[in-house]
């Protein structure tokens, strides 16, 4: 892993940073400068802040500062030692559960659950009770000991996930041992969860130690932040007033905990980019990021739709097509006489992305006439920019994408076209769905978990009918069901409960409800099996003749949309090459692109 | 069903090594409570009374297979030893005047602290990219704050310097304990400060997890269906995110659950506030183990009823849990 | 040893396997098991192609994690060289890898994102050749990616997987897959996760490496189509079983079994557009 910058761009962890410094430079040097031992009492009692005593002094006349950087250092001490034992003690425990499963691992799940759940500081005050001469050790290693569980059971939860993945399926099949796997695969991918355990024990047990020494079981003969706290709390410091006393070690803790968690923030960040604010990506951040950052799945499905980032053109026959492929004019042909009149009229739409490397033009310049009734294929491979025109349609593209020209005039019987680009929210909102709806890529993912498929009819009617009453809007939602084949009582089903072909019908069923002009299906069926794509597609066509919506269907398959589309449009790099009717694609494709996408399916096997 | 069962016994076997665990320290731990105790009376005690001590623990000769089963019968009396410091008051009875003052204190303010923290995440998740993501960072320092120290800076204000509140205790003893107005504005008037403290140091735990899960959740495809289904933001917001970056919040109440008891435990003792914290901060000063043993195991059994009720939430907002198996 | 063309070198006899259902094991009594794979016997031979055809759930991806030794089969014999293997773990285990190796179907899955292709390339070299010295072992990689077409080869030796596409990082696999220097090619679903373009890319490498290296292939696809012209030998799979085993190109002219016949009637076919 290449470092290229040490210090972070991150300000929260570098905020983080300078705190965690600043306190080790004052525990590792703050002894040199103070001026008294910190257990000499002088005669300056309670004396507020001088430059004598620069943080004041104690009841027996005992100098703050002094014990303010003695204290700093055992207490951290103290947490980093918890820290070090602890979460050496949660990997091995976490590791081995996760990896090796079965009764090893249920054994130390249970285990786990009871360090967990009962209370660690109950357990320490009943532990350290009971020994007789309380050393700091000894209070360390009580802490150590009550302290490992919470991450022991995120790193199983982890392994467990892990070892399900590829890259260690494929380490196996390569031949690689248990340890290796472990040490070299599954440990390192850890690397940022470990981090943040071990950052989190620091603070608990910095903690743990003062909340022990203020209550009187904490090592009192060494000074520490929480002894000086018990003192201050026995000495009634604050029924004197003597802020002085007892602010400065615990303002401490809580700075130094607040130190640790805003770095923490920084490989969480790192760890999902989702959690980062705004748009920082500097070509710098991206490149510190990069080994953890490819760990995470949902980087992927998040870049999913963003046009690949390719580096180098590396490969020099690629790059020469793309090439051939850019310099081709595009084939536009016009549209097929249809009956219906045009209802959306896509005009020169360009999206952007911002990204590290400069801006990707997500979309080119495309425009596209959909009418009445009509099925509009939208062809394109990973990159293509075919999602990020149909999130333009929709207007559900998400930052860091922009729409930087162009217009999308939508039609009302009537009525004159209005641009859906320049839409009110409460415009926007009365379109959705009433006039325009959208069935996702993956009803698995599309449907809400955790509200019945009812509830999740329910909510557009109410929104969008108000005046429809519940047993109306029931016998609605039944009857959408019925015209997608699946049985009207299943309405109070909850989506775990149905199978991936019923799911995306109930997606089908959910996006018909309003009866809207236009349906935009992104992929529908590529997570589909084959039987049951046919199935799923052969009742979005009848669905179509029965209401007469349009659809823009978008997918990699050309095959499946020289069946099916009455237009089909190909892109390729964010440019619209071909354009026309879909016998006119299968029969005449001009564009090299749109030619070898049907030569390779055509030696795949595909009927063309 | 089977999801509830599984988990309801997990919690038995915890509850058992909670007892167990009980039965076990006094035993294993290098220091012999009744040679403290004997130590600490500098050997003026009678040799009887000794053995007499040891009989109040339970700590005989014989076999530890026989102590453990005498402790449990023992326990599931109800008997839990005979409090040293208030002897010879039942350590049960001690407990009982004790816990009704914590459940109180510490359950509303959980409570309160999850809801406002939870509903604080979800509204600042909602609005990221603004500049009130410069108050999570804020939130940090709310979280690591020791909840003690906290306490002591808000007696300080408000107590010794302002004045407004009382400084310790859970009610005017010149007030008749009963539903009466005195004396439950007495309680309110005392209790205000120990639950801002518990409110304030453990409600930033909340905020940053459930911003960090509805930020998941807000890339999720079914959020982006129900924008495009037109619903209001509220709705999609609530009904969709929230509700699904809520359920890890839940789970996690066992991870927060026994750092906010911890930190209510010192919290009250800052308050002298009679909950079984600052009896036990008592029973610890005093030695007074069997005291001590028996706040352990019914402050461990509480904690252990509340995570069973947070799983009973979890099993009525999770459909998926209700049809596993 | 087996060395000509067509001389069979790994052979599946009566393979079953039975997988734990329910979400969690029973402690107690006789667990409730679901049969992934039901009594499925094949060969393979040296530079041909056979495919396994089916849709997900049918088992055809547990045959090739059994070919492969990741699962112990429930019952039935593996062959390899005709002689029965045992070992899932240890040195013969790694022995076996020498000469059976695997190709996962998600590319962007199957490399951990932490390790430069250096690293994943080295392993595999060094794991099967240890008397391989460091020098050797970068030459060694630098060739590997020649032979899947990744050129200039050390303009990708030192990247990490991600800064790598889709088609470039399965090519990273196959050459870690060659690396052991195997006879025997398992690949489950090689070209499902990628674009149209690059999947014939894709499979015209695999046919190379067949050709050149005398391999033994397992083609494992849910693609029917695909197996026209790629491969030798197709078995259907439907719920664990074969259904229909025979010549590729005949299985697709002239399908025998209900199941193949709907499989092949369910494809896309432009013949079929409507006109209006």
């Amino acid at each position: 892993m290449k470092i290229t910058s040490l210090w972070p761009k991150s300000g929260k962890v570098r905020a983080g940073l300078i705190i965690v410094i600043f306190f080790i430079a004052l525990a590792l040097f703050g002894p040199l400068i103070a001026h008294y031992s910190p257990e000499a009492t002088g005669s300056d009692v309670l004396s507020p802040p001088t430059l004598k005593h620069w943080l004041g002094t104690t009841q027996t006349g005992e100098d703050i500062f002094s014990q303010f950087v003695n204290g700093a250092r055992l207490s951290m001490l103290v947490g980093l030692f918890v820290a070090v034992f602890s979460n050496i003690f949660a990997v091995v425990v976490g590791m081995i559960g996760g990896y090796f499963r079965g009764v090893t691992d249920a054994g130390m799940y249970i285990i786990t659950s009871v360090f967990l759940i009962i209370p660690g500081l109950p357990l320490l005050i009943v532990l350290t009770a009971y020994i007789p001469s309380r050393g700091l050790l000894s209070i360390a290693i009580v802490i150590a000991v009550t302290s490992w569980a919470g991450t022991a059971r995120v790193l199983r939860a982890q392994t467990l996930s892990l070892r399900k993945r590829d890259f260690v399926e494929a380490a196996r099949a390569t031949g690689e041992s248990r340890w290796r796997i472990i040490f070299a695969e599954i440990i390192p991918s850890e690397v940022p969860l470990i981090a943040s355990g071990f950052l989190f024990m620091v603070i608990g047990g910095i903690l743990a130690e003062a909340g022990l020494s203020f209550l009187g079981l904490g090592s009192l003969t060494t000074v520490s932040w929480g002894s000086m706290l018990y003192f201050a709390e026995s000495g009634q410091a604050f029924l004197y007033g003597a802020w002085w006393w007892f602010v400065p070690p615990g303002l401490a803790i809580a700075v130094i905990g607040a130190g640790l968690a805003l770095i923490n923030f920084g490989i969480d960040e790192y760890a999902d980019p989702r959690l980062r604010t705004g748009r920082k990506l500097k070509k710098s951040d991206r490149r510190g990021t990069r080994a953890l950052e490819g760990g995470m799945t949902s980087l992927r499905t998040s870049l999913a739709d963003e046009p690949e980032a390719v580096g180098d053109p590396t490969i020099d026959a690629r790059a020469a097509l793309n090439d051939e492929y850019e310099r081709a004019a595009a084939v536009i042909r016009p549209p097929r006489r249809l009956p219906g009149e045009t209802i959306l009229d896509i005009r020169h739409v360009r999206v952007d992305y911002p990204t590290a490397h400069g801006t990707v033009h997500g979309v080119r310049d495309v425009s596209l006439v959909l009418r009445r009734g009509e099925i509009l294929g939208l062809a394109g491979e990973s990159g293509s920019g075919k999602s990020t025109l149909t999130n333009t349609v929709a207007r559900l593209l998400r930052a860091p994408a922009q729409v930087i020209g162009g217009e999308v005039l939508y039609s009302r019987p009537g009525q004159l076209p209005v641009d859906v680009l320049k839409f009110s929210a409460e415009e926007l909102r009365r379109f959705r769905w009433a006039e325009l709806s959208v069935v996702f890529q993956s009803a698995m993912n599309a449907l809400n978990p955790v509200i019945s498929i009812w509830g999740q009819f329910d909510d557009v009617l109410r929104v969008h009918r108000p005046s429809m009453k519940k047993s109306e809007r029931l016998a609605l939602a039944k009857d959408m069901l019925v015209r997608v084949g699946i049985d009207g009582d299943r309405v109070h089903s909850y989506p775990h409960e149905l199978s991936g072909g019923m799911k995306q019908r109930v997606a089908i069923a959910i996006a018909l409800v309003l009866n809207p002009d236009i349906i935009i299906m992104d992929e529908p069926t590529t997570a589909l099996d084959l039987l049951v794509q046919r199935e799923v597609i052969e009742q979005i066509m009848k669905l179509r003749d029965d209401f007469g919506f349009a659809v823009v269907f978008t997918t990699h398959d050309l095959a499946l949309l020289l069946e099916i589309s009455d237009s089909i449009a190909v892109m390729q790099a964010g440019r619209l090459v071909e354009y026309g009717p879909a016998e006119a694609i299968q029969t005449e494709a001009a564009h090299p692109y749109t030619r070898a996408l049907l030569d390779s399916l055509a030696e795949l096997g595909a009927r063309l | 069903m089977k999801y509830f069962l599984r988990k309801l016994g997990l919690y038995a076997f915890i509850a058992w090594a909670a007892i167990t665990l009980n039965f076990l320290i006094p035993r294993l731990m290098p220091g012999d409570p009744v040679g403290l105790l004997v130590n600490k009376l500098h050997g003026n005690i009678d040799p009887n009374a000794i053995a007499a001590l040891k009989k109040a623990f339970g700590i005989t000769n014989a076999p530890m297979i026989n102590q453990y089963w005498d402790y449990l019968v023992n326990l599931s009396h109800g008997d839990l030893g005979v409090s040293l410091t208030y002897y010879p008051v039942p350590v049960s009875d001690v407990i009982t005047s004790a816990l009704p003052w914590t459940l109180g204190l510490v359950g509303i303010t959980t409570i309160i602290s999850f809801f406002v923290g939870t509903a604080l995440g979800i509204w600042l998740s909602w609005r990221r990219g603004t500049w009130t993501d410069s108050i999570v960072p804020a939130m940090t320092f709310f979280s690591a704050v020791p909840y003690f120290w906290l306490a002591l800076v808000l007696v300080l204000i408000f107590g010794v310097t302002l004045g407004w509140v009382p400084l310790s205790g859970a009610y005017d003893t010149g007030t008749t304990p009963g539903v009466n107005a005195p004396f439950i504005g007495s309680i309110l008037q005392h209790a205000v400060l120990p639950a801002v403290t518990i409110v304030l140091a453990s409600f930033a735990g909340w905020i940053l997890g459930m911003r960090n899960m509805m930020m998941t959740t807000l890339g999720e495809d079914y959020v982006s269906m129900a924008e495009a289904k037109g619903l209001r933001t509220r709705t999609v917001m609530v009904r969709y995110a929230a509700r699904n970056a809520i359920l890890p919040s839940v789970t996690s109440f066992a991870l927060a659950l026994g750092s906010v008891v911890g930190g209510s435990i010192l919290t009250e003792v800052i308050f002298n506030y009679p909950g079984v914290g600052y009896t036990l901060f008592l029973a610890v000063q005093s030695q007074d183990f069997p005291l001590m043993q028996g706040l352990f195991l019914i402050i461990s059994l509480t904690v252990i009823v509340a995570n069973l009720l947070a799983d009973i939430i979890y099993i009525f907002l999770d459909p998926r849990t209700r049809s596993e198996g | 040893m087996n060395n000509g063309v067509g001389d069979v070198i790994l052979e599946a006899r009566n393979l079953t396997k039975e997988f734990p259902s329910g979400s969690r094991r029973r402690r107690f009594g006789p667990r409730p098991t679901f049969r992934a794979v039901d009594n499925v016997s094949l060969s393979l031979r040296l530079g041909e192609v056979v495919s396994l055809v089916g849709q997900s759930g049918s088992g055809k991806s547990t045959v090739a994690r059994l070919l492969a030794q990741l699962y112990k089969q429930t019952s039935g014999q593996i062959l390899l060289d005709g002689e029965e293997i045992a070992a899932t773990s240890g040195r013969a285990f790694i022995d076996y890898c020498g000469s059976v190796q695997m190709i996962l179907q998600d590319p962007f899955a199957s490399l951990n994102p932490l390790h430069k292709i250096s690293y994943i390339l080295g392993r595999a070299l060094k794991i099967h050749s240890p008397e391989l010295r460091s020098a050797e072992i970068r030459e060694h990689s630098l060739a590997l990616l020649q032979r899947v077409n990744l050129r200039p080869a050390d303009r990708y030796i030192d990247r990490f997987p991600h800064e790598l596409s889709g088609g470039e990082r399965q090519r990273i696999s196959f050459a870690r897959a060659l690396a052991a220097n195997p006879r025997i090619l398992l690949a489950d679903e090689p070209v499902s996760m990628l674009d149209v373009t690059i999947r014939k890319e894709m499979l015209d490498l695999l046919n190379v490496l067949r050709v050149e290296e005398n391999l033994a292939v397992l083609y494992v696809t849910h693609d029917l189509a695909s197996t026209w012209s790629y491969s030798d030998e197709t078995l259907v799979m439907y719920e664990g079983s074969v259904v229909e085993r025979g010549n590729s190109k005949d299985i697709i002219d002239a399908p025998q079994h209900e199941y193949t016949k709907r499989l092949l009637a369910a494809a896309p076919d432009p013949a079929r557009r409507r006109t209006r």
